[in-house]
């Protein structure tokens, strides 16, 4: 079998080591750039499933500003972001929301839930008496 | 109006220092924010990767934002929103309007810069052609999308690869809109490893390196630009042009610190950061009036920006409260070789010397960072300049210096 050369760059941390990896049978034999133990796992999740955090947003009533700040409370498989986004299509808030609410439980079976990122206050409108 | 120390914006460097300098003894600390919220840019940077560093957390922006918040609200700090300050002189005197008192002024013993910085804009590129609708700076992008819930556009190409930039490219890719690539004028990228990684190779987004927008086209609407390649001089090579349809330009092209209360103060400015000059303390050339965060010099991280609040916050209570002697003269930190960056400016003695170092280019093998006359060398492998380097210098380390501290980056 071939040797497989890949590259990858670390986003553990700032840093952001050049890694080189080599793999033969799909088993990493050599991989050089690492600083730390953090790069080797990360290349690791790589080369299996590459997890990301999602932010996004979602509409929100009744509040100052149209949107939410939103995220997973975990990474989620990289492979699944655009599946999220599309299940978030139709979710909507009403204000008032506290920083961490949970909006979606297990979103698109990931086991990730959908959390506000920040709090956010029922507007005061006037109202005629 | 009277204060302790008065901090004017609260975004990250005010948020932090208003809290260290009421956790340093200042008794009466006030916020001034012009907008109607604290928090600053924090509200609308939702995605993660904030305060890794200073809470050892992945925080989003809203959420490192809305953290310090709470510890501004379980203190005394007096916190006056939707107020917008409009001078300030050399002795501390600000004038500030806001809806409840009018115009109104602030006597305070000590003042904190944190007014953050501005994004170039078209004018400041200079790029020719028609002026139609449809071209942002990325920040005001981040905002339409992020707090206001409009997408700017459906075909979208990005000039510069600063954070925001990028950070856009993914934010209107998971919104649906097509971003056709982003195109950078020098030959190294502007951000983060970490942005070019998730924000762009991830949605398989193209950087193209050595390349910009020569021609803006379209009448209403932006109906396309022209991008061509540079040479090593930044000059657009004949010949190379190409046209890329696209209804949206997003311009990330760089963050200048916000200057025009510190021009009014007298404030000396740094001709390399673009923002007042500062001993380690944070302290201006205006005594008692200190500046933090991005007023004083473009940071790529928010855990720096926050470092530096802390610094003035601290350094302002102490003003304030008559715990400050200057027993020497400040000495001048100089860039020397290789370096593009280099912040604080002076040094007064007081603490330790936390150098923020940006490379004059890119240098992937060996070099050291050597500060003279100290014989210290840092060893690094690279150095990057859309990298900030931060290096601390002990005090008792310093305390012979009777002339300047030069900052070279020697290759090995």
């Amino acid at each position: 079998m071939d040797v497989e050369k890949k590259h990858f760059t670390c986003v553990t941390c700032p840093i952001g080591c050049e890694i080189d990896v080599e793999l033969k049978d799909g088993e990493v034999v050599s991989m050089e750039g690492t600083k730390c133990k953090k790069g080797q796992e990360f290349v690791s999740q790589e080369l299996g499933e590459p997890m990301r955090i999602l932010t996004t947003t979602i509409p929100i009533k009744g509040a100052k500003w149209a949107m939410l700040p939103v995220r997973t409370d975990r990474p989620i498989p990289k492979r699944l972001l655009f599946r999220v986004i599309e299940e978030l299509t139709d979710i909507e808030r009403r204000a008032p929301v506290k920083m961490s609410d949970v909006i979606v439980r297990d979103i698109a079976g990931t086991g990730a839930d959908i959390v506000a990122t920040r709090s956010m206050n029922r507007e005061k409108k006037g109202k005629f008496v | 109006m009277k204060a302790d120390v008065t901090v004017i914006g609260s975004g990250p460097a005010g948020l932090t220092a208003a809290l260290s300098a009421h956790e340093s003894g200042a008794k009466e600390v006030l916020l001034l924010e012009r907008e109607e919220e604290l928090g600053g840019i924090l509200k609308q940077c939702i995605h993660n990767g904030f305060g890794l560093e200073q809470f050892k957390e992945d925080y989003t922006g809203p959420e490192y934002a809305e953290r310090l918040i709470k510890e501004i609200e379980k203190t005394n700090v007096r916190r006056l929103l939707n107020t917008m300050v409009i001078d300030l002189t050399p002795d501390r005197a600000i004038t500030a309007v806001n809806p409840e008192k009018g115009i109104f002024q602030i006597e305070s013993k000590s003042v904190v810069l944190a007014m953050g910085c501005r994004e170039r804009a078209r004018g400041s590129i200079g790029i020719p052609g028609t002026r139609p609708a449809g071209i942002y700076t990325a920040g005001v992008a981040q905002r339409f999308v992020n707090i206001d819930g409009y997408l700017p556009g459906k075909e979208i190409v990005i000039l510069g690869s600063g954070d925001i930039g990028m950070i856009m490219a993914r934010r209107l890719t998971l919104e649906g809109a097509q971003v056709k690539g982003v195109y950078e004028i020098m030959n190294y990228p502007g951000g983060l490893k970490r942005n070019i990684v998730q924000c762009l190779n991830d949605f398989d987004i193209p950087l193209h390196l050595s390349h910009t927008v020569t021609e803006i086209r379209g009448k209403e609407r932006l109906e396309g630009v022209v991008v061509s390649r540079v040479d090593e001089k930044m000059q657009p090579i004949g010949g190379s042009e190409k046209f890329i349809a696209c209804d949206t330009l997003l311009l990330s092209v760089g963050l200048i610190p916000e200057n025009e209360l510190s021009k009014g103060a007298g404030i000396e400015l740094s001709p390399i950061t673009k923002g007042p000059a500062t001993t380690e303390t944070m302290e201006t050339a205006v005594a008692g009036v200190f500046s933090c965060g991005n007023v004083s010099t473009v940071f790529d991280l928010v855990d720096y920006v926050a470092q530096t609040g802390m610094t003035a916050g601290r350094n302002a209570a102490r003003y304030a409260t008559g715990d400050w002697k200057k027993e020497r003269p400040s000495v001048e930190v100089i860039p020397g070789e290789n370096v593009r960056v280099l912040f604080p400016q002076r040094y007064s003695f007081q603490d330790d010397l936390i150098l923020f170092i940006r490379s004059a280019k890119p240098i992937e093998s060996p070099l050291s960072i050597d500060i003279s006359p100290l014989e210290m060398h840092i060893k690094k492998l690279y150095a990057r300049p859309n990298e900030m380097i931060r290096v601390k210098v002990p005090r008792d380390k310093l305390k012979d210096i009777t002339e300047s501290i030069e900052v070279n980056i020697t290759e090995r």
